[in-house]
C-alpha cells in the first residue's frame, strides 16, 4: 500500500504534502473561497454554508488530499472509492449545538438541519456526496494511536479489496488531514 | 493486525452466540414470538413529552427507566453481557455499532445541568462495554448511521476472512430518547400512528430501541472449541449512494450495488436467495427504493421479503444487528416472519411480502440495510449443517 497524497489544515494554514504547498487562511469561509479559486475543489460544493464545521472542514481536507494523489472526481461519475474518519468524540459538538438549540427554542421543534448532523458518519457523507464515492462510509472510533490506527484500517479495506482506494481522515473543528491511499500497483505516484 | 490476501481457503465466519433485548422483551425467543403474534410493540410513549411531536408513539422497552444511575443503554448491555460473559472469549475483538448511544447522559446536562455531556461521547461507552464484556483489548466503534451494526458485523466477517481476526464480538445499542425523536420529527419522517413496511398507504417510520450481540468466529475456531453454530456470515456488501444526506437514491442503484456485492462475496447467484430481511422502515421513499432494488436484483421471481419494523421500530444503529438474529432464527424455523402492520401491499410490493408467516426452502437470507447520507449494506446469511440456537 501506498499513500499517493495528504491534504492538512491547522489553525489559518492548510497544505498539500507531495505538492510541497503551504498557504495562509483566515476562516472556514477563506479557506473555502482559497479551494474553490485554486480548482482544488473541481466544481461548487453544493449546500457548503448548511454544513455543520467537521463537514465542512472533511469536505476541504478530502479535496486537498485528492488534489495531491492527483485523483480527479465527479459526482456525476461515481468511483468505487471508500470514505473512512476517526476522532476523539463522535459528533459530540454537532450533538450540544443541536440539543441546545432545541431546548433554548422551547422543546417544541427540532431543527432538521442541525439534526441530520448528530451523527458521526455525517461530515463524511456530505464529503462523498461531494467527491461522488460509492465505496463503503464507516466512522471508526479508537480509543488510542487514531491515525496510525486509521491507516493500518485503510490497509486493511484494500487488501480485503473492499475498495481499490480509501480516502482516511481525521477531522477536529480546527484542523484535519487527510489521507489518499491505494494499492502499490494501482498508484501512479511515487512512495511519499 | 496483519493483513494477509483473501483466497478460496479462506477461513468461513460462522455466528456461534447471539442475544438481545427489543421492545418485546429480553431474548430472541420474545422478538420471534413476538413478530409470528403480528401485534406491534409500537405503543403510547410516556418516556419525555410528545406533544409537540409529529407522533406520540414508539416501541420502547418497559423496563428501561430514565433517572436512574446506568444510563439507558448501559440498563440493556448490562443483563446482555453479564450473562453472557462466560462464553466471550477474551481475546476476541470488539466492535460497538451505534448512532447516538448514551446520548440520555448530554440531554440530562443540557436539560438540568447535572452530569457531563463529554461521557455521551462513544468512546466512553466503548469502555464500559470492554469491562462487560471482559475482553482484553479496548476494541472500536463504528459508526455509520443505520447501517452501523450490519456494517460492523460485515467488516468483523471480512477481518475474519482474511484471517486478521479469529473472533469478534459485535455490540449494537440504541435508545428512543428526546433528543432522536425530536429531530425524526422535525424531518417529518414519523407515521402518526404505527410504521407500516410496504404498505400501500405507509406513511413514514416508527422509532424503537433495542441492544444485542453477536459472536462471529472463524469456523476453524468455533469448532476447535466445540462451539454451536447457529449460522454463516457469507457474504456482504457496503456502499453509497453518494447522492443526498437524509433521502435514499430513489432508482436504488446504490443498495442494488451492496447487494451484488454481498451476492459476489458469498460466490453465490441471486436464485440461491430464499428469502429478503428488508430495512423496510415504512417511509414512502426507502420502502420504493428497496423494492427497485430488489427487483432489479433479484429478475427471474418475487422472493418472500419482510421487515421487523412494523413490529419494533426502526431501532437504528442496532437495526442491522436484530435483523441479523431475527434471520438466523428464521433460517433455523425455516419460516418467513409476517411484516407485521402490512395490510395493503403496496402495488410495487405486491407478490413478495405479506402480513402472514410462510415457509420457505432455500436456507438463504439477504439481510438489508440503508440509512442517512446514502450508506447502504447487504449481508448473507446462510444456514449451516451443524447448527443449535
Amino acid at each position: 500500500m501506498i499513500i499517493s497524497g495528504i491534504g492538512w489544515i491547522a489553525k489559518e494554514k492548510y497544505g498539500c504534502v507531495k505538492r510541497k504547498i503551504r498557504r495562509d487562511y483566515t476562516d472556514i469561509k477563506s479557506l473555502h473561497s482559497k479551494l474553490q479559486n485554486e480548482s482544488v475543489f473541481l466544481y461548487p460544493v453544493k449546500n457548503f454554508g448548511r454544513f455543520d464545521i467537521t463537514s465542512k472542514m472533511a469536505c476541504c481536507a478530502g479535496a486537498l488530499a485528492l488534489h495531491d494523489a492527483g485523483i480527479k472526481y465527479s459526482e456525476k461519475r461515481k468511483q468505487d472509492i471508500a470514505i473512512i474518519g476517526t476522532n476523539a468524540d463522535g459528533c459530540l459538538k454537532s450533538n450540544l449545538n443541536y440539543f441546545e438549540d432545541y431546548v433554548q427554542t422551547g422543546r417544541k421543534l427540532a431543527r432538521g438541519n442541525l439534526f441530520i448532523y448528530t451523527l458521526p458518519s455525517s461530515p463524511l457523507a456530505e464529503a462523498s456526496i461531494h467527491f461522488g464515492f460509492q465505496g463503503p462510509l464507516l466512522y471508526i472510533g479508537f480509543p488510542q494511536k487514531q491515525i496510525p490506527s486509521l491507516l493500518q484500517y485503510a490497509e486493511g479495506i484494500i487488501s480485503r479489496k473492499e475498495a481499490s482506494t480509501v480516502v482516511a481522515m481525521k477531522v477536529g473543528k480546527n484542523k484535519a488531514v487527510c489521507f489518499v491511499m491505494k494499492k502499490e500497483e494501482d498508484a501512479s505516484s511515487k512512495r511519499i | 493486525m496483519k493483513h494477509k490476501e483473501t483466497n478460496m481457503h479462506a477461513p468461513e465466519a460462522v455466528v456461534v452466540a447471539c442475544d438481545l433485548i427489543t421492545p418485546y422483551g429480553l431474548g430472541i425467543d420474545a422478538c420471534w414470538n413476538g413478530l409470528l403474534s403480528g401485534k406491534t410493540a409500537i405503543n403510547p410513549l410516556n418516556r419525555f413529552d410528545t406533544e409537540a411531536f409529529q407522533t406520540k408513539k414508539a416501541a420502547t422497552i418497559a423496563e428501561l427507566k430514565t433517572g436512574q444511575s446506568d444510563s439507558l443503554v448501559m440498563q440493556m448491555l448490562k443483563p446482555l453481557l453479564k450473562k453472557a460473559s462466560a462464553i466471550i472469549p477474551k481475546d476476541a475483538l470488539l466492535i460497538l455499532a451505534t448512532t447516538t448511544g448514551e446520548i440520555d447522559i448530554l440531554e440530562k446536562q443540557v436539560l438540568s445541568g447535572k452530569g457531563n455531556a463529554n461521557e455521551s461521547a462513544p468512546g466512553c461507552l466503548l469502555s464500559k462495554v470492554q469491562c462487560l464484556s471482559g475482553i482484553k483489548s479496548p476494541g472500536i466503534i463504528i459508526s455509520a448511521a443505520c447501517t452501523s451494526s450490519s456494517s460492523a458485523i460485515a467488516q468483523a466477517s471480512a477481518m475474519i476472512r482474511s484471517k486478521e481476526h479469529d473472533c469478534a464480538l459485535i455490540v449494537a445499542c440504541d435508545i428512543v430518547s428526546e433528543f432522536v425523536f425530536a429531530g425524526f420529527s422535525s424531518l417529518m419522517a414519523l407515521d402518526k400512528d404505527t410504521a407500516r413496511p410496504f404498505d400501500k398507504n405507509r406513511r413514514g417510520l416508527s422509532l424503537g430501541e433495542a441492544a444485542g450481540f453477536v459472536l462471529v468466529m472463524s469456523k476453524e475456531r468455533a469448532l476447535q472449541e466445540k462451539r454451536f453454530i447457529i449460522g454463516e456470515i457469507a457474504g456482504w456488501g457496503l456502499t453509497n449512494d453518494a447522492n443526498h444526506m437524509t433521502g435514499p437514491s430513489r432508482d436504488g442503484g446504490g443498495l442494488a450495488l451492496a447487494m451484488r456485492k454481498a451476492l459476489r462475496s458469498a460466490n453465490i447467484s441471486e436464485n440461491v436467495v430464499g428469502c429478503i430481511a428488508a430495512h423496510g422502515t415504512g417511509t414512502i421513499y426507502n420502502d420504493a427504493m428497496e423494492m427497485k432494488a430488489f427487483k432489479s436484483v433479484f429478475t427471474s421471481k418475487a422472493v418472500p421479503t419482510y421487515s421487523i419494523k412494523g413490529g419494533i421500530g426502526h431501532t437504528m444503529g442496532a437495526a442491522g444487528l436484530v435483523e441479523v438474529i431475527v434471520a438466523l432464527q428464521s433460517l433455523r424455523k425455516k419460516l418467513v416472519p409476517p411484516t407485521v402492520n402490512l395490510r395493503v401491499a403496496d402495488n410495487e410490493a405486491e407478490g413478495w411480502v405479506s402480513n402472514e408467516q410462510c415457509a420457505f426452502n432455500n436456507p438463504v437470507t439477504i439481510s438489508i440495510n440503508a440509512g442517512f447520507g446514502g450508506v447502504n449494506s447487504a449481508l448473507i446469511l446462510k444456514k449451516c449443517d451443524k447448527q443449535q440456537l
